[in-house]
């Protein structure tokens, strides 16, 4: 049985981290899921810039992203917390108000699409946790990783506000836990889980509050004595990654905690090597995470 | 609940204790009398008078890093200036929603500041980084600035074995923006 998903690339991932796309399409496609590039996808667009400025611009530009997936007869897979966060809410704002539907329908007439209402929009966490289920994603682990101790980053836009997100507890995030103690790893149990990564700070004008950030989460990760950290979003990723190796040029100690997107990790519990899930583009490594891998 | 959140596992003693003694006190309203608008917002968005200021939301703002505390973020340092649409702190609200899901009394911090931004684009006080984000969107479909141009991403998209990207339907994008205003919004932003 083959299932098929519009795959949401969004922009982040395609342009700045394509070695996260490669190794999404490699897991889904050996789990025998297919994910269909569509060209006409656009920005979803990004919540906190777009959405908040142009509540009316973000839905209009996310029920055409809606309508693109709907005219292919496909649900929607999101890599990503941002995509997921947009693309929910306007399912849940538009399939709730039938007046709102057709005045963002009158909106985009000229574009030639219109939002049915029959798009269901996943994150891949979901997918992997309710449609393929952990009894399928346990056979497909082969390697197990179970010499790690993996801290685990759900980040803010997948969980709350809950009553539209439906997803996991804000403040107790279990499955993407679970989801790695699936591959055999531990998962570990840290101060400030839920706290943010500090991407906004970062990228709006605090850089040094997101250093303090990051040097607080980071060393509550070690403390709990974690190999690496996951994540589930490219901007967590980036910041984690690409942040971490910035303030540690700064007056944060070094952790030297290497990132992984969640898929990067299920590639390696997979079979595929350090090099074949990107880990040579990332900007932090750690030799005793990369003997630990070899091991496995 | 608050006793119950606390004994949740993200907080602990230490962090509680160092949060209060960061809390600067300066005195102010926590919605100043002086804010021209703010009839309009309290008719608006009600639940903010039901607001004890109990500093629950405080507690989980990732904005505390940021050089001030939360209370000065949502409560004080927002409503207490004459203002609070021109004050540069609204945009770091990440729009995480957690002071949202903890709030005991149901205000909704998060809806509050986004209206409050929403002003303050209308009347071009958002900071260049969110508009050029915006005229990135309407320019080129994609929400991140490409340094480049696609061919140097594409190079790095074939090493890595991924199918090279094309343009994004722009002229869709500048139609519905057409529509909503957007675009006379964003006049005045550099062209690409």
């Amino acid at each position: 049985m083959t299932e098929r998903y519009a795959f949401f690339r969004g922009c982040f991932v395609p342009v700045r981290l394509p070695q996260i796309e490669a190794i999404t399409q490699k897991v889904f496609s050996d789990m025998g899921v297919s994910l269909v590039n569509l060209d006409d996808f656009t920005c979803c667009p990004e919540p906190v810039g777009v959405g908040i400025n142009d509540k009316m611009m973000w839905l209009s530009l996310a029920a055409r992203n809606l309508a693109v997936a709907e005219e292919k007869g496909l649900d929607i897979i999101t890599i990503c917390n941002g995509c997921t966060y947009t693309l929910r809410h306007a399912c849940n704002a538009l399939n709730s108000n039938k007046q709102l539907l057709n005045k963002v329908n009158e909106t985009i007439s000229d574009t030639g699409h219109e939002y049915k209402g029959k798009v269901k929009v996943s994150h891949f966490l979901e997918v992997l946790k309710n449609e393929i289920g952990t009894k399928r994603l346990k056979g497909a682990v082969e390697y197990p990783l179970s010499e790690l101790t993996i801290a685990t980053h759900t980040g803010c836009h997948l969980p709350s506000p809950k009553e539209v997100m439906k997803f996991d507890n804000p403040f107790d995030p279990t499955i993407l836990d679970d989801l790695v103690a699936v591959l055999g790893a531990t998962p570990a149990d840290y101060d400030m889980k839920t706290m943010c990564c500090g991407w906004t700070l970062m990228t709006y004008g605090a850089r040094e509050g997101a250093y303090a950030l990051l040097k607080d989460k980071l060393s509550n990760m070690k403390l709990a004595q974690a190999d690496c950290l996951t994540v589930v979003c490219p901007q967590c990723f980036y910041q984690f990654d690409m942040g971490q190796w910035i303030a540690s040029r700064k007056d944060i100690p070094q952790y030297n905690l290497p990132v992984l997107f969640y898929l990067q990790l299920l590639g390696l519990a997979m079979g595929y090597n350090l090099q074949e899930i990107g880990y040579d583009s990332h900007k932090v490594k750690n030799p005793e995470f990369e003997n630990k891998i070899k091991m496995r | 609940m608050i006793r119950h959140f606390l004994h949740t596992k993200n907080i602990n003693a230490i962090s509680v204790l160092s949060y209060f003694i960061s809390i600067k006190d300066d005195g102010n309203m926590p919605i100043s009398l002086e804010y021209k608008a703010k009839n309009e917002l309290l008719q608006k968005f009600p639940k903010i008078e039901t607001c004890l200021k109990c500093n629950t939301c405080a507690l989980v703002c990732p904005v505390q890093y940021a050089g001030f505390s939360p209370t000065n973020t949502y409560v004080n340092n927002i409503f207490s200036s004459r203002e609070p649409e021109k004050n540069p702190n609204i945009w770091l609200c990440v729009s995480c929603h957690k002071c949202e899901e903890i709030c005991p009394y149901e205000v909704k911090p998060p809806e509050v500041i986004e209206a409050l931004k929403d002003e303050a684009f209308e009347k071009g006080y958002a900071p260049e980084a969110i508009r050029e984000e915006i005229n990135q969107v309407l320019t080129t479909g994609y929400a991140f600035p490409i340094f480049q141009s696609l061919h140097f991403i594409n190079r790095e998209r074939e090493r890595r074995g991924v199918e090279p990207l094309g343009e994004r339907k722009v002229g869709e994008i500048r139609k519905i923006a057409k529509k909503t205003g957007l675009e006379n919004k964003m006049v005045g932003v550099r062209p690409r």
